[in-house]
């Protein structure tokens, strides 16, 4: 519109209702930010609030010299790379041939995975199928399960029925396979959905915890996400806290592990947002 | 016939090859770790015994079952709080996405409104583990902040956590806070949908905002409102068992047990494997046929299937 918009009141309290939300919305990240670096003593009376109060790394130096940590993260990373390098060709793979209408085993096979949306076997029969295939306790447990996700597949397929099947069939004509055309056409050209689920994939194996609480007893193949919550539960502190000259509270480095853990969303969250945005709006659109 | 039937899906199925085996990764995982699990439902039909395994263990028809509605205490408890939670979330966070992306679709400042959006999507990227327990430490009674600020007020701080009645509450604000965001970004896409011609025409004949906003953003977005509304009701009988699970201490049991965590605590915890399927099953097949009944109302006023 070219003429000037008045500024009306409804503006001015939308705009502040929506701000108010966002404030609330990073509060948390903030809060154990300022209370990770806070002095500790000073954190357990209770007198920080939104600003640090004090100074100390001393519950970084905890939780970073604390071998659990550094076996967790590396469970978490180990299944987060494995997880969804696989889980995103397979999914990709799989939606790619629902999306060509002349494949004959199209309806059947959407029909297959949509029902595994509606219904599902539930925690205990997981668990059983789980132990059968003798995977409890092993990284396998937090990895195999995951491979196949139903929702993700039907967001690609809406992304891969936007490749004509006629620039298919030319490049079948000048003599490549079905496993050439995806990788050298339809995945180059659906580039933001793979990027999308890619990260979709990746965020979910980094929070994942059901699985790891599940599946996985032993001490040495606990996800970040199980180590936190032990901790969160207090359970584990008492080890880690050492009473005597360096005294950290527990509070501090509960602060210290959780802004840890989620540390590097918040570092790339920035960068990547705008694709999922894109990926759900245009597979919403589409859908 | 059936030979010729035959030989002809062999050749069809040749044809296909490549096809085919860009499918399979997919579909053994899928057969693995969704429809094997759908088969092991038998055991719920069973006493089933570790020693003796799914084949092994001998039939008791619907005895689990029975014990389930008649005699298990907690069954009562548990459906009770699954559909508690679920009722009022369906009335306070479905509409609160709704009214926050509206007003998202108010601001006209492109900065500000990217901003906004950033911001309010952020607490759905990170874990339940992190977010509930910074919850926690929110509420804590002696160094939260929630209790600080109800200090200043000249009010006596509230052990939150430790009390049933603010239990409910606090898993539907704490989902709000989370998840209200990111509920956003569909009605968002609708809404980008919208001719923006409409909204201008309406302007020159005088529309206040409110009324705008009544009469044709909240009609633009309809579809999508009755679509994500049906699903929501399908999913009734499910609550995330991460939020529970972390937030739900045993003393809260009572008011915060929901059907995930005591099959997960009874079922694998105590090895009551049989008693928990059956009711991992009765919730599976109630949320089935709540989805069903919802796509076909679904179907018959918008003519349009979920699937």
């Amino acid at each position: 519109m070219r003429y000037r918009r008045k500024i009306a009141v409804s503006d001015i309290l939308i705009i502040l209702l929506l701000i108010s939300f966002s404030f609330l919305c990073i509060l948390p990240f903030w809060y154990v930010f300022i209370s990770s670096i806070s002095d500790p003593l000073k954190l357990k009376s209770g007198d920080v609030r939104l600003i640090p109060n004090g100074f100390s790394l001393a519950a970084y130096k905890a939780v970073l010299g604390e071998m659990r940590f550094y076996r967790g993260l590396g469970i978490t990373i180990t299944r987060t790379v494995i997880g969804t390098a696989f889980g995103l060709i397979i999914q990709a793979m799989t939606a790619y041939t629902i999306s060509r209408k002349y494949f004959s085993a199209r309806k059947i096979l959407s029909k297959l995975i949509v029902f595994t949306i509606l219904f599902n076997g539930g925690i205990i029969p997981n668990y059983l199928v789980v132990q059968r295939l003798h995977l409890l306790n092993t990284i396998w447990a937090l990895i195999l399960p995951m491979l196949f996700n139903p929702w993700n597949i039907m967001l690609l397929v809406s992304f891969f029925a936007a490749i004509p099947d006629s620039i298919v069939e030319s490049a079948k004509i000048d003599g490549a396979n079905e496993l050439v055309i995806f990788f050298r056409l339809a995945a180059p050209l659906s580039k933001p959905a793979l990027m999308t689920i890619l990260l979709y994939i990746a965020v979910r194996h980094w929070n994942e915890l059901m699985d790891g609480v599940i599946y996985i007893n032993e001490e040495r193949l606990k996800p970040m996400q199980v180590f936190l919550i032990e901790l969160i539960m207090r359970s584990s502190v008492q080890n880690m806290v050492e009473p005597t000259e360096n005294f950290v509270s527990v509070l501090s480095i509960q602060t210290t592990a959780i802004f840890l853990s989620c540390l590097p969303i918040l570092l790339v969250y920035p960068f990547i947002q705008k694709f999922f945005v894109k990926g759900i709006m245009v597979g919403g659109i589409k859908g | 016939m059936n030979r010729i039937k035959l030989s002809k899906f062999i050749k069809q199925a040749y044809k296909e090859r490549y096809l085919y085996l860009m499918t399979l990764p997919g579909i053994i995982f899928m057969i693995l770790f969704r429809y094997l699990p759908m088969g092991g439902l038998i055991i719920a039909f069973k006493n089933y015994s570790i020693r003796k395994g799914i084949w092994g263990s001998a039939w008791v028809g619907l005895e689990n079952f029975r014990f389930v509605f008649t005699k298990n205490p907690d069954f009562f408890n548990i459906v009770r709080n699954t559909l508690q939670i679920n009722i009022l979330e369906l009335f306070f966070a479905f509409p609160f996405s709704i009214v926050l992306a509206l007003f998202i679709n108010e601001v006209r400042a492109k900065k500000l409104k990217k901003f906004i959006q950033s911001t309010v999507y952020l607490p759905y990227f990170v874990s339940w583990v992190v977010f509930a327990g910074i919850v926690i430490q929110f509420l804590s009674p002696d160094t939260g902040i929630v209790n600080k600020i109800i200090q200043i007020f000249g009010g006596q701080s509230i052990p939150f956590m430790q009390e049933e009645k603010y239990f409910k509450a606090i898993v539907v604000l704490s989902d709000i806070w989370k998840g209200a965001g990111w509920g956003t970004i569909m009605y968002l896409s609708a809404l980008t949908g919208i001719d923006q011609e409409i909204y201008d025409a309406s302007k020159i004949d005088g529309a206040s905002r409110w009324q705008t906003m009544w009469y044709i953003s909240i009609p633009g977005i309809s579809d999508t409102i009755v679509v994500l509304l049906l699903l929501r009701i399908g999913a009734m009988m499910d609550v995330g068992f991460e939020q529970i699970y972390v937030l739900c201490k045993p003393i809260l049991y009572s008011v915060g047990d929901v059907i995930s965590t005591y099959v997960y605590r009874v079922g694998i915890g105590n090895a009551q494997f049989s008693m928990t399927a059956a009711i991992g099953l009765f919730q599976s097949v109630v949320g089935l046929i709540l989805i069903i009944i919802c796509n076909s109302i679904c179907k018959k006023l918008f003519s349009k299937s979920l699937w």
